[in-house]
């Protein structure tokens, strides 16, 4: 009966489509289809009688802590205006430059994603600032929206980042899973830590990307990208300088460094973070009850609503692997022609399509604890897995039609800019991505080789 | 029972179910707000934890799973305050294209065919598994851990109640949507349910 695993997944992907809330319909319909089955014999119900005991490891698992504390320092972090002050300052830095505003994006995209992580924010902030300037200094429209959404979704990759802690802790389980298996009873454990590491040069590697290809426009098309403004700077540029970068480098080198520094944990660096950020907030004078107020409202909302996914995914699963399926997909997996490199290729297919209509919190929670332990088994490195699946999920943020950067900046962006011509944009940016996970393929010591020396 | 009889009734419900669901809304927000201090708190206690560990170099297991207890008080308490603030996530592809009419209609769907039942199943399924906890007193099974486990895994029945309570505003929401839109109350409702829905990532 392992096809009703099948169409458990079918039919769970088309009510999710409804678009009811996804973690209750993720709940609803793995239950209803679980009693059903459960009617003809085809299902037995004990499978989900662990609901509770998934429940309170959900309740009590301290890797997931990292999440609302990260949560709250990108949220403070976003209400005291971080983006605008950096996004100014940089761009009276780089106007020397032709494309500089261009290059000022890319480098404010990569410091949020350092600091606040939150993919929206960054883009809407960016397309507010940002696009109606690079407009009117004569930017073609579609090298200025691609660049600023694929700048804003940086912040899904570049550590910290929520979706490496989810990746994290499903791969970890998955990877002591994949050993015991195998028979080693004394596994090898894998850390949100070393993901944060690993996913560092992948990262920077698309920072690089993004720049060159700027810089190659301007280069060979020098239409699409302005000249150098040789508007003099006004005076005291270097305190302005030093006071809008200095901070958030201090917040990114407190969290990012204690981590890379092996004194703290990623959950530990976060409260150092959160702190920090909560300092940074009221050093601006921008930290008021209302503000803290938002934020801690807003930190509640956002966690709330990711735990009750994983609720919803333990029905899911529960009911997925009593239907027979882990067996099904582990078969199928196994026995694809082309071994490890066709399983590896599929399974990125797989979740390069999902990633056109689901969130990245489901993909990590329905399908990755499926697929990862017979990757795993068949003997993937867990840190270039994760790297490769969060560099994949970053690119669905950016893939027409449904990539939620393109609605973000659709929606702030002046009526002048079609949708077409911001999914024109990001084309080159997606191939940007492609290259690199290609490189990453090739190569998995972009992703391995910093973790192992740390 | 007489056409007027009829009208009374027909008046009755629609008022009933608003104020249900203004009472309902009103107390899963003072829930929300008063459990979002937890937040700074959280904050607040893990930053300290870090200076105790390295500073002092002693770490207590009690302050840790105390920790970690108000981590998942927070969201656990969370959960029907976002769904009353529509804080969780839909796959929007097609819902945000439609009427209120018809999401009145699939918010009715959801609520009574998926919401409903996964809820009524936790409370139902965490009963025996929190009473059998409550039986024993269950504290930690680390040494110098916290003895209140049971308190701990109160909560899944907690959250299952609180969102089932939402569930059922939600319900009468989409129930007066759909069959009373002209009503004054409910169309008065509808307008003040106009949250900013802002995209979390």
């Amino acid at each position: 009966m392992e096809w009703l695993a099948l169409l458990l997944f079918a039919m769970v992907f088309i009510a999710l489509m409804i678009g009811f809330p996804v973690a209750l319909t993720l709940a609803g319909m793995s239950l209803l289809f679980a009693l059903a089955s459960d009617q003809f014999g085809w299902f037995d119900m004990a499978f989900l009688n662990s609901i509770p005991n998934r429940l309170f490891s959900i309740m009590t698992n301290p890797t997931l802590m990292a999440v609302p504390l990260f949560v709250f320092m990108g949220i403070l972090l976003e209400k005291s205006k971080l983006a605008e002050q950096l996004l100014t300052t940089l761009d009276e830095v780089m106007r020397g430059f032709r494309g500089g505003l261009g290059f000022s994006v890319i480098l404010v995209g990569t410091l949020l994603a350092a600091s606040t992580g939150i993919v929206g924010a960054t883009v809407v902030t960016m397309g507010l600032l940002a696009l109606p300037t690079m407009l009117k200094q004569g930017y073609c429209p579609k090298l200025a929206t691609g660049t600023i959404c694929a700048a804003g979704t940086l912040g899904q990759i570049i550590p910290p980042s929520i979706i490496l802690i989810l990746l994290g802790d499903v791969l970890s389980s998955a990877y002591q899973q994949a050993q015991l298996n195998q028979g080693i009873f004394s596994p090898e454990t894998l850390s949100v830590g070393d993901l944060f590491i690993g996913a560092l040069f992948p990262g920077m590697l698309l920072v690089v990307g993004y720049m060159t290809y700027v810089f190659a426009m301007a280069l060979f098309k020098p239409e699409t990208v302005p000249a150098a403004n040789n508007i003099a700077s006004t005076p005291g540029l270097l305190g302005r300088i030093l006071q809008s970068l200095l901070p958030p480098l201090a917040l990114i080198l407190l969290v990012l460094g204690s981590i890379l520094g092996g004194f703290a944990t990623p959950t530990e660096a976060a409260s150092l973070g959160a702190l920090g950020a909560i300092f940074l907030a009221a050093f601006r004078q921008r930290l008021s009850l209302t503000i803290l107020q938002e934020v801690m409202q807003g930190t509640l909302k956002i966690t709330s609503m990711i735990f009750l996914i994983f609720i919803g995914a333990a029905f899911f699963s529960l009911t997925f692997r009593g239907l027979g399926g882990d067996d099904l997909i582990h078969q199928f997996l196994t026995d694809l022609p082309g071994g490890v490199f066709t399983a590896v290729f599929l399974v990125m297919l797989v979740l390069f399509i999902m990633g056109f209509f689901l969130d990245f919190i489901e993909i990590t929670y329905i399908i990755v604890p499926v697929v990862a332990p017979v990757l795993l088994m068949m003997g993937v490195d867990p840190i270039w897995l994760g790297i490769m699946i969060a560099i994949n999920l970053q690119t669905a943020f950016l893939t027409p039609p449904f990539g939620f950067a393109l609605f973000y900046l659709k929606g702030v962006a002046p009526n002048s800019i079609s949708t077409l011509t911001i999914y024109k944009g990001v084309l080159p940016f997606i191939l940007i991505q492609l290259f690199v996970l290609i490189l990453l393929a090739i190569w998995p010591q972009i992703a391995t080789w910093l973790p192992a020396i740390i | 029972m007489n056409s007027h009889q009829q009208n009374a009734i027909a008046i009755r419900i629609p008022a009933l179910l608003v104020h249900f669901v203004i009472r309902q809304n009103q107390f899963q927000i003072g829930v929300g707000k008063l459990f979002a201090w937890l937040a700074l708190l959280l904050v607040g206690l893990s930053a300290a934890i870090v200076f105790v560990r390295y500073g002092f170099h002693s770490g207590s297991i009690a302050l840790q799973e105390t920790i970690l207890y108000i981590h998942a008080i927070f969201f656990m308490m969370g959960m029907a305050y976002t769904l009353q603030q529509d804080g969780h996530v839909r796959v929007d592809v097609f819902y945000s294209r439609l009427s209120a009419k018809r999401k009145a209609m699939i918010d009715l769907f959801g609520s009574i065919v998926f919401a409903l039942p996964s809820m009524i199943f936790i409370l139902w399924i965490g009963w025996d598994y929190v009473h059998d906890s409550w039986a024993i007193q269950e504290a930690s099974a680390e040494a110098g851990g916290l003895p209140f486990l049971y308190l701990l895994k109160s909560f899944m029945l907690i959250m299952a109640g609180l969102m089932l309570l939402q569930i059922l505003a939600m319900i009468s929401l989409a129930f007066c949507q759909i069959f009373y839109p002209q009503n004054p109350k409910v169309i008065a409702l509808v307008a003040s349910q106009q949250h900013q829905r802002e995209e979390p990532f």
